[in-house]
């Protein structure tokens, strides 16, 4: 018999190394001859989405396209420290540090503005589209190419973020940890045959507070990729150790969900800015994972009346524990 | 043995003549789906290779007499979309659209799926259910046998090696039949079948189910026929009570048949077998009107 549950779940996750460990990012900026910023970071992008992310924070800043930023990462020997791309940190921490940096060039391009222009100040002076110009005189204009060009050497500046957390009270193990926190929340639906024990996610709803979408299109990405990576977790992936020895050691073996397994999700953007975050932008890759498993596991407590405790939800151990139940009942 | 050479055949006389001179020195390859992953690992090593995958001869679906016939280098992607099939024996075709991915039913053949002689492979429970018959050929003649009996062991099929599994047929479908195929694997696509079960029925009168033939994948060495569970339905009225009852049964064989397995099998198998048998019974018997 075919059996449909709904099991929902809620979590918070604290961004980056926490607990008063230093967690620095470091970026320079750099203006190129021909107008266009070049931004040094060490941040890696390991397929999340970084160099975009990281290339669209500078671009707002400077009103630049993405396609005049120039981002170089992951050479370690042009590019300052930025920490590891792991804690769902780069977004915060790095993308703080590049628009640090960014706004700092911004103010040495604007002075150098001033003193070109023969004006008495920098109020009401914009910079757009690789120009410098006086919003009621746009005549009054120089490019950041001709900036470029009377610089004996290159322009460039340079900052560093470090997260605010505090180690927490050893003794009451109260305190601050974290800074800042990202919510997430998922619904899912499921059916299970009681006679075969295999579990189907019908449909899918996965809300993400993401303070600021820097990219939604990524973001729904990341969502998905974090929903499949969880429904792996929960209901296929099984390296079968035995002994020290990993049975499941290639592909063929080690099921992983195909896109054929994957049920319609509907993704769920939640926009609330953190003040201390680039743009109000926190990071949401790990968050995006973790309420998955635990919706699927009360989904299926909620259509056949058993708590798995152990992952992954094989139909075998499905099975089983149906039967017990049943055995129990009887 | 080293691989030192592969002949690309084009006319089954071509394959045949390599066969004869070669003899057990020779591997015929089509899709290559599994026989590659074989050579890689080292578990086959012939000499010869004999590229049958062009060999027009060896390609088809058609109709001849009473019968269905498909040539062994038939691909799942043709058996899947054939219209000669016709809709009772839809379990076929579904079958076959089972198997790995599009990729793999691009390449996979219907022959190497038999020769391969994998207890898992897919189209073969629909074959048995359908009471098909393997052509052989070789130099010496064609000669035929149920698919039944073509097994050996795992792995292992009654082929000469001077001979080539030529093509599989069975009886086109009579009003009053239909077959249903079901498969249980890990996830919905590239999966190994943990189980698959085709069960090809006949209505009779008064709702009498007149004849049914099961075919089993993953429940033996090699796919099989379950006699026993035929033999329990055989002639009986269908209703829910037959179905419930003849799941039991099942069950009881492979609680049997499986005793000495690991627990993924004998732990789950009986059990999970009797909600596959129910859905490939029902399946057959909603084609069968």
């Amino acid at each position: 018999m075919k059996k449909r549950g709904k099991g929902i779940a809620c979590i918070f996750y604290g961004t980056g190394y926490g607990n008063g460990f230093p967690d620095v990012s470091r970026a320079y900026a750099e203006l190129q001859p021909d107008g266009k910023v070049a931004i040094y970071t060490g941040a890696t992008e390991v397929g999340q989405g970084a160099k975009t992310a990281l290339s669209q924070i500078p671009a707002e800043v400077l009103g630049l396209t993405v396609d005049d930023i120039i981002f170089i990462n992951e050479d370690t020997s042009i590019t300052p420290d930025a920490g590891t791309a792991a804690a769902t940190r780069q977004t915060y921490n790095t993308g703080n540090a590049i628009k640090m940096a960014a706004e700092e060039l911004k103010k040495e391009l604007i002075n150098i503005a001033v003193k070109e222009l023969g004006l008495n100040s920098d109020a009401g002076l914009e910079m757009k589209d690789g120009k410098i110009y006086l919003k009621i005189l746009p005549d009054k204009c120089i490019t950041l190419a001709q900036i470029a060009a009377k610089q004996s050497e290159p322009l460039r500046t340079f900052a560093t973020f470090t997260a605010q957390t505090v180690q927490i009270d050893p003794e009451t193990g109260q305190g601050a940890p974290y800074w800042p926190y990202t919510f997430s929340a998922c619904a899912v639906e499921v059916e299970v045959d009681t006679e075969t024990g295999q579990v189907e996610i019908i449909k899918a709803a996965h809300a993400q507070d993401v303070g600021r979408a820097i990219n939604p299109k990524m973001i729904e990405g990341q969502m998905e990729g974090g929903f499949a990576m969880a429904m792996g977790y929960v209901l296929y992936e099984d390296l079968g150790l035995e002994n020290g020895r990993i049975w499941n050691n290639k592909l063929s073996t080690y099921i992983i969900p195909t896109a054929m397994d994957m049920p319609e999700i509907q993704n769920i953007i939640v926009e609330d800015p953190e003040s201390t975050a680039p743009y109000g932008a926190k990071g949401i890759g790990e968050p995006v994972m973790i309420p998955v498993g635990p919706a699927i596991l009360n989904a299926i407590y909620d259509a056949v009346g058993v708590r798995m405790t152990e992952i992954p939800v094989t139909p075998m151990k499905l099975l089983q524990a149906i039967r017990e139940k049943e055995k129990q009942g009887a | 043995m080293e691989l030192k050479e592969v002949i690309k055949a084009r006319t089954l006389e071509e394959v045949l003549d390599v066969l004869d001179e070669k003899g057990e020195k020779a591997k015929v390859i089509a899709g290559g789906t599994d026989l590659v992953i074989q050579l890689r690992e080292g578990k086959v090593n012939p000499e010869v290779l004999v590229d049958i995958s062009d060999v027009a001869e060896l390609c088809f679906i058609k109709e001849t007499g009473d019968f269905i016939e498909i040539g062994a280098a038939t691909r799942f992607v043709n058996i899947k979309e054939s219209p000669v099939i016709g809709k009772p024996f839809k379990g076929l075709q579904e079958a076959a659209g089972h198997v790995g991915s599009p990729q793999i039913r691009n390449l996979g053949t219907v022959g190497g799926n038999i020769c391969n002689a994998s207890p898992a492979a897919d189209t073969v429970p629909a074959l048995l259910a359908l009471d098909a018959v393997a052509v052989i050929k070789s130099k010496q003649g064609t000669r035929e046998m149920p698919l039944e009996d073509i097994y050996i062991d795992r792995g292992k099929v009654k082929l000469e090696p001077q001979e080539i599994l030529y093509a599989v047929k069975f009886l086109k479908p009579q009003p009053g039949q239909g077959l249903g195929f079901v498969k249980l694997g890990l996830r919905k696509a590239l999966a190994i079948s943990t189980i698959s079960l085709a069960v090809f029925v006949e209505r009779g009168e008064n709702e009498v189910i007149k004849n049914i033939r099961i075919g089993s994948g993953a429940l033996s060495r090699f796919p099989v026929r379950e006699r026993e569970v035929e033999d329990f339905v055989k002639g009986k009225k269908m209703d829910n009570t037959v179905i419930e009852e003849a799941a039991e049964v099942f069950g009881q064989v492979l609680e049997k048949r499986l005793a000495t397995r690991p627990p993924v099998e004998k732990d789950f198998k009986p059990y999970a077998i009797k909600g596959v048998f129910k859905e490939a019974l029902n399946k057959a018997w909603q084609r069968t009107k």
